[in-house]
């Protein structure tokens, strides 16, 4: 029998992330055993609270680059980076889970088990929204920290897990248009299973060909390995499956409509900032610690799968009738620019984070104004109903047209500066033919941005225009914060852009 | 034992997994479906092992079923939850929606 | 445990031992047609055992591929509870519950059939092509000190972080399920022994047991109501199903059945 010894630990590396699953288990006990309407209130400070000390952890460790616990967790300027990214917008996506104002209880279920029209549901109308809420987003998020520092694909899957099976139970939880709500969370649930089945299939082979499954290992192994490359080549597609599913990149963007459209707002700007932020921070990782040494073999296949997603998201997007679909789709031929960025390798790394950073808060805005439009039946997303808002809701309709602008990608906002940013990084790269896709793609996802606009203020309001509501401080502060950072990085992009360039390349060794 | 005849009977199990969700309606049956998927997963892994003289293959086998098993506790619940929205509505909703066909006719009430 | 580790190691030897092969070659098209047989049942039970079938053999391969923790978890955990939670659930939503034939999409089946058989054949052709001479070391050398010490080793050291935050998916878990079925009782909405005992004997309520019919009646018809003590007739008493009989004056008149009174009435 020998002895069991445990590798060195760097608790000061993995401190952000303890701090957030910290945070979200006091949140579960806080629901067993403070009363009832104690809980918002202990909630809401305890998810600011432990979010902000996470922040504050990785500002302290913002020069930290190591690899710990035997190389499971490898914590470098990129990771720290998305993970303040995460938590940043966390903490702002945040305000709109806890608004409480615009509608009586909040955006969430008071009693999910309550069948929708029942009698039960219909008292719980105006009861407060179920706080627990608040962990499972903490959950949430300290998955999808760890998800970015993960230095194996085993402590990647186990992170995937963590951060997918809060946000498949969130989606559910809507108060109004309940049914769809649960349909949203069903199809999320299942397609989600079934692409972590392929993430999984992916490590597997990967493990028969290099015998070990951390991403230095993998990288070493395709120097090295005696094994066939068949093993290599099926295992990194299966593995890209799996995480282009949670980028939501075309073929794989089928559960995101209506995803987006089902999941409470606020939990779908969530899934809109974080999730991809997330996702890329992983897409990232992976493709440039592992498979950088094989990048002549899979960078034409994602080259496609790119340029698919640029041209399908963009082109779906023009037919929009609802806001939230329209969001969605742009969602998804964001993801394509992204993966431009992917594709292009290290050269581009510290423009795909800016880009995650400007996307992450404009996203915010745009869904936290898409709550305040509403009337009797709650959210009034079709966009017919939003016909003439401008003559009504000058300011509401201001804003929204300025961060559709940014959106389009319009000068001084952050929508241009990003992708300049994007696309001239990828043209170093000599990844010429992605840049001019995403520039025409660009071109044609500005139409229904524009068409948005033109709704605003130029149509005349419908028979039943839809109220736009006043909302607390929090909605306020996300659109302020969203708005605000649209402006201030398409104005002076430099202070964040030096520190993207200072996070440097992905730790590979 | 040859390895490769565990890696190929992997692949079909996986096939058949891929083959069930796709043409599966019944989200219980789905989910078992990608169950058989996440099975052929820890076949190719312990063949990997056997291979490799390692341990980590059925250590990650271990971590796939623990994980699957959250995700089943977790998925059936919401199955469950939706079956109960969609009855109960029907059965809220009278004449709103066909009566379900599942042979649960109403019992016949004879006047007294 | 230690006997079939044994087993374990002597499998894993570099001469395959017949016994191996032939539980391999007889188990794997069990385990190939329960997948199969799983996906085209029509009646869910049976797609759920089937899949049983599946999980069984798979737990036999990784017994027999030096694994024999891992197969018993396999066995325990998969066939043992998560197959039975399926069932449950099946048999919770009604096992009646058929997959229905009809394509909502066209061409669905058809592309399920090249999406599987063609993955299956692309793998399966890849890995045979790929794998086919890499041969099989065994895990006798890893296996020396213990298979399950083998796992704890990797599981306490490397994965230990991986390992901790599965906790954190068992709680999500637990809480979504919990989110998703229970509904709270609002104080005053339970009922407690004193309530229910107050309700049953307040005014309007009769407490006693329901007579039954034919007990101080006119009839010893089932379609003839009892007639309470205060000499009303109780409905309660005839069964919803049978048609109430209408009784002629004479018919429903009580009969003198212990001699003392002759056509009065019950008080």
């Amino acid at each position: 029998m020998n002895d069991i010894q445990l590798p060195a630990i760097d608790y000061a590396a993995l401190l952000p992330m303890l701090i957030v699953f910290g945070a979200a288990c006091v949140g579960i006990l806080v629901e067993a055993f403070a009363p009832r309407g104690w809980r918002f209130v202990i909630q809401v400070s305890l998810t600011i609270g432990g979010l902000v000390a996470g922040l504050v952890a990785i500002i302290v460790n913002r020069d930290l680059e190591i690899t710990t616990i035997g190389g499971a967790v490898t914590v470098d300027g990129p990771g720290l980076f998305l993970q303040g990214a995460i938590i940043i917008l966390g903490i702002v996506s945040l305000g709109l889970i806890a608004e409480r104002r615009l509608e009586r209880g909040g955006p969430f279920v008071a009693e999910a088990a309550h069948a929708a029209n029942s009698d039960g549901d219909k008292r719980q109308e105006r009861e407060p929204g179920a706080t627990e809420v608040f962990p499972l987003t903490l959950f949430a998020i300290a998955g999808m920290m760890l998800f970015c520092v993960s230095g194996d694909l085993l402590t990647m899957f186990v992170a995937l897990e963590v951060f997918s099976l809060p946000l498949y139970l969130l989606c559910g939880l809507a108060r109004r248009r309940r049914l769809i709500s649960q349909e949203a969370a069903l199809k999320y649930f299942l397609l989600g299973a079934f692409a972590s089945a392929f993430f999984l299939y992916g490590v597997a082979l990967l493990y028969g060909y290099a015998g070990t499954v951390s991403l230095t290992g993998i990288r070493e192994g395709v120097l090295q390995s005696e094994q066939s490359g068949i093993l290599l080549a099926a295992g990194l597609a299966l593995l890209a499956i799996g995480l282009l599913f949670k980028a939501a990149a075309v073929p794989f963007h089928v559960w995101t409509p209506d995803v987006y459209q089902g999941a409470p707002t606020p939990v779908t700007a969530l899934m809109a900032a974080c999730t991809k932020a997330a996702a890329f921070g992983g897409l990232l990782r992976v493709f440039n610690v592992a498979f950088e040494t094989t990048a002549w073999d899979w960078q034409p296949v994602l080259a496609t799968v790119a340029i698919l997603t640029m041209v399908v998201g963009s082109i779906l997007a023009v037919a929009q009738t609802d806001i939230k679909r329209l969001l969605a789709y742009s969602s998804v031929a964001n993801a394509g620019y992204l993966l431009v960025g992917v594709v292009s390798l290290n050269g581009a790394v510290g423009s795909s984070l800016f880009y995650l950073i400007a996307y992450g808060f404009s996203v915010l805005g745009a869904f936290a104004m898409v709550t305040l439009v509403r009337d009797s039946e709650g959210e009034a997303t079709h966009l017919s109903r939003w016909a003439g808002l401008g003559k009504g809701s000058p300011l509401f309709s201001a804003l929204f047209t300025f961060l559709m602008l940014g959106f389009a990608g319009i000068p001084l906002t952050s929508g241009f500066t990003s992708k300049f940013a994007l696309f001239s990084s990828a043209w170093d790269s000599d990844q010429s033919v992605l840049v001019i896709v995403g520039v025409l793609s660009s071109v044609v996802l500005a139409f229904p941005y524009l068409k948005v606009v033109v709704l605003l203020w130029l149509n005349p309001p419908g028979e039943e225009t839809p109220t736009v509501s006043v909302p607390s401080m929090l909605t306020r502060a996300v659109i302020f914060a969203g708005v605000a950072v649209t402006f201030v990085l398409g104005v002076a992009p430099s202070f964040l852009l030096d520190i993207v360039a200072d996070a440097g390349p992905f730790l590979a060794k | 034992m040859h390895p490769v005849i565990p890696y190929v009977l992997a692949a079909m199990l996986f096939g058949a997994g891929v083959y069930g969700v796709v043409v599966r309606r019944n989200a219980v049956l789905v989910l078992m479906a990608v169950e058989l998927m996440l099975g052929a997963v820890n076949l190719v892994l312990v063949t990997a092992d056997a291979t490799m003289r390692l341990h980590t293959g059925q250590t990650l086998a271990l971590f796939v079923i623990v994980v699957a098993a959250a995700e089943v506790g977790l998925g059936l619940a919401i199955v469950l939850q939706l079956y109960r929205l969609r009855r109960s509505i029907v059965t809220d909703d009278v004449g709103a929606e066909p009566a379900s066909a599942e042979g649960e006719e109403e019992p016949v009430k004879v006047v007294a | 445990m230690s006997l079939l580790a044994q087993g374990a190691l002597l499998a894993a030897d570099n001469t395959v031992p017949t016994g191996e092969a032939v539980t391999f070659w007889i188990l794997a098209p069990i385990a190939l047609g329960g997948a199969i047989g799983m996906v085209l049942a029509r009646n869910a039970v049976h797609s759920a055992l089937l899949l049983v079938c599946t999980m069984l053999s798979l737990g036999v391969f990784y017994v027999l591929q030096a694994g024999p923790f891992i197969g018993m978890v396999q066995i325990i955990v998969y066939t043992g509870a998560i197959m039975m939670l399926f069932l449950f659930v099946i048999m919770l939503v009604g096992r009646h519950t058929r997959d229905s034939l009809i394509e909502v999409l066209r061409g669905q089946r058809l592309a399920a059939v090249i999406l599987g058989v063609g993955f299956a054949m692309l793998l399966g052709t890849g890995l045979a092509r790929g794998v086919g001479s890499v041969t099989a070391k065994g895990l006798d050398e890893a296996n020396a000190n213990g298979n399950v010490e083998g796992i704890a080793k990797l599981l306490f050291t490397k994965y230990i972080f991986a390992f901790e935050v599965t906790s954190a998916l068992l709680i999500t878990a637990a809480i979504g399920a919990m989110l998703l079925a229970h509904i709270e009782k609002k104080p005053g909405e339970k009922l407690d022994q004193k309530v229910l005992s107050r309700n049953r004997f307040t005014k309007g309520n009769y407490p006693g047991p329901k007579s039954g019919p034919g007990v101080f009646a006119t009839s010893d018809s089932v379609a003839t109501p009892a007639i309470l003590p205060d000499g009303t007739f109780t409905e309660r008493s005839v069964s919803k199903v049978v048609p109430a009989r209408e009784l002629t004056l004479t018919e429903a008149r009580p009969k003198a059945t212990n001699g003392n009174k002759q056509d009065g009435e019950i008080r």
